[in-house]
């Protein structure tokens, strides 16, 4: 869920910018340390970043009748982890808003937090932790991808009401509201996105398993998710 | 891609994009400025006519091209014209009072929304990344963006083509057939992200690249002028809406 251009107060917009601004300019650092050891990687980030881009403009079937548009950064931070994800995640942002106005340039800050940040680091970690725990791919990946979404819609009405308390209930109420309101387009698509990402994983294991050994997502024999 | 469809299309995609970019920003704080609903409003539709006139894009594209951004702008005005929170607890009511700064919110936005229209629709996006190369932009998310751009078109390609063979077998026919179909042809493409990141690296070792992409920077013959001509008109419509603060 993008906050389009111009909703967010100044306050609000220059906040969430100066809160992301600390976590990209880490993920740069850490890309930057990244390319040093592994210089092919600049090219496959170019090109997972168009990968992920053209995942998030396709319309998916929604619960509630209407369609939706994945994020794919759920996925982008199980293989190739949070950190890696947020330049990655920055640039699809930038072109989401460029290319298609979804988002914008005074919210880009706001969405990179929630989009970026919150969603991959939750995926990511929820992924790992339930791997952890001797969960199977299947539930490790549906979880984290499910997960991943709702927190990053979350992570949208906390800003959303934090910027536009209730006159009578506050920040309580107006998160209730935003969350309400969101809820039904955003829990279908969390559901949707979670099935779709188990289903690119079992696509994965089936013709490519080998890449996921390499990135150490599977072990030796488990071929399916 | 609509907008970039738009943009490449556009008669002022030749104009500077540091002058387009100039004025969309002054837009922008306009649409912060605006000291009333009204002007917010006037400065949207003003934009838009702009757009529409002067970048030349049809106004069928204009409002697609703005749709996801008005259906969260309908849903996040609604939602300011109700409280939940109350003496009884979380029951839902009107707030008359609330339509003020409803209204208010919604032009800003709208008048925002159409400053980011008019630069998209006019100006390509390799103008705009050879514009925040000269901004100072990282190298390193310069060349992510400059990948990602020129890769966006053969997976689009790949994609439409996949999705038609799918669609002609019956793929997707219903909800859950039509995931299943979504998540095999993302499965299937997904590899094609390794290999071609492979090949597009070693082609860049073969031509003894050195880390960073290099590109040519379009050319604009006129950019002084139009910059100068883009710094006056902003500089007027910021005082513009000083005066009637």
């Amino acid at each position: 869920m993008h906050i389009m251009e111009g909703f967010l107060p100044v306050p609000h917009a220059a906040g969430w910018t100066l809160a992301s601004a600390p976590f990209l300019a880490w993920g740069l650092i850490s890309l930057r340390r990244r390319l040093r050891e592994q210089p092919e990687q600049r090219m496959l980030l170019g090109v997972a970043a168009a990968f992920a881009f053209i995942l998030s403009a396709l319309k998916l079937p929604s619960v509630t009748g209407s369609s939706s548009h994945p994020t794919g950064l759920g996925l982008g931070a199980i293989l190739f982890g949070p950190l890696a994800m947020l330049p990655v995640s920055f640039v699809i942002l930038l072109f989401q808003a460029l290319l298609l106005a979804h988002g914008g340039l005074t919210t880009l800050g706001a969405n990179l937090f929630s989009l970026g940040i919150v969603g991959p680091f939750v995926a990511a970690g929820v992924f790992r932790a339930l791997r952890g725990l001797g969960a199977s791919l299947t539930l490790g990946v549906f979880l984290a991808a499910a997960l991943g979404d709702l927190a990053t819609y979350l992570t949208t009405s906390v800003q959303l009401a934090w910027a536009f308390p209730d006159p009578v209930g506050g920040f309580a109420a107006s998160f209730a509201k935003f969350a309400g309101i969101f809820a039904l387009t955003q829990v279908p698509l969390a559901i949707v996105e979670g099935l779709l990402t188990v289903a690119i994983f079992n696509g994965l294991a089936r013709f490519n398993g080998e890449e996921l050994r390499r990135l150490k997502l599977l072990p030796g024999q488990e071929a399916r998710a | 891609m609509l907008i970039d469809r738009c943009a490449h299309a556009s008669p002022w995609r030749r104009i500077s994009p540091a002058a387009k970019g100039l004025f969309a920003l002054a837009a922008l704080l306009g649409a912060y400025l605006a000291p009333s609903p009204g002007l917010a409003l006037g400065l949207a539709s003003g934009l838009a006519l702009l757009t529409l006139a002067g970048a030349r894009v049809p106004l069928p594209d204009y409002l697609r091209a703005a749709a996801p951004a008005l259906g969260f702008l309908a849903l996040g005005c609604a939602s300011l014209l109700f409280s939940l929170g109350g003496p009884e607890g979380f029951s839902p009511r009107l707030l008359p009072e609330a339509l003020d700064p409803a209204v208010r919110l919604g032009a800003r936005s709208l008048a925002a929304l159409a400053a980011l229209l008019f630069l998209v629709l006019s100006t390509p996006l390799p103008h705009l990344i050879a514009l925040l190369r000269q901004l100072r932009c990282p190298e390193v998310l310069l060349d992510l963006m400059a990948l990602c751009y020129r890769m966006l078109f053969v997976f689009a390609c790949v994609f439409r083509d996949g999705r038609t063979a799918q669609a002609a077998r019956l793929g997707h026919a219903g909800a859950w057939r039509s995931l299943r179909s979504l998540g095999l042809l993302a499965a299937g493409l997904l590899p094609q992200v390794w290999l071609r990141a492979l090949e597009l690296h070693q082609a860049a070792q073969l031509r003894l690249g050195d880390g960073p992409l290099r590109f040519l920077a379009p050319n604009f013959p006129r950019a002084r002028q139009e910059l100068a001509w883009a710094a006056a008109t902003s500089l007027g419509l910021l005082l513009g809406l000083g005066a009637l603060a």
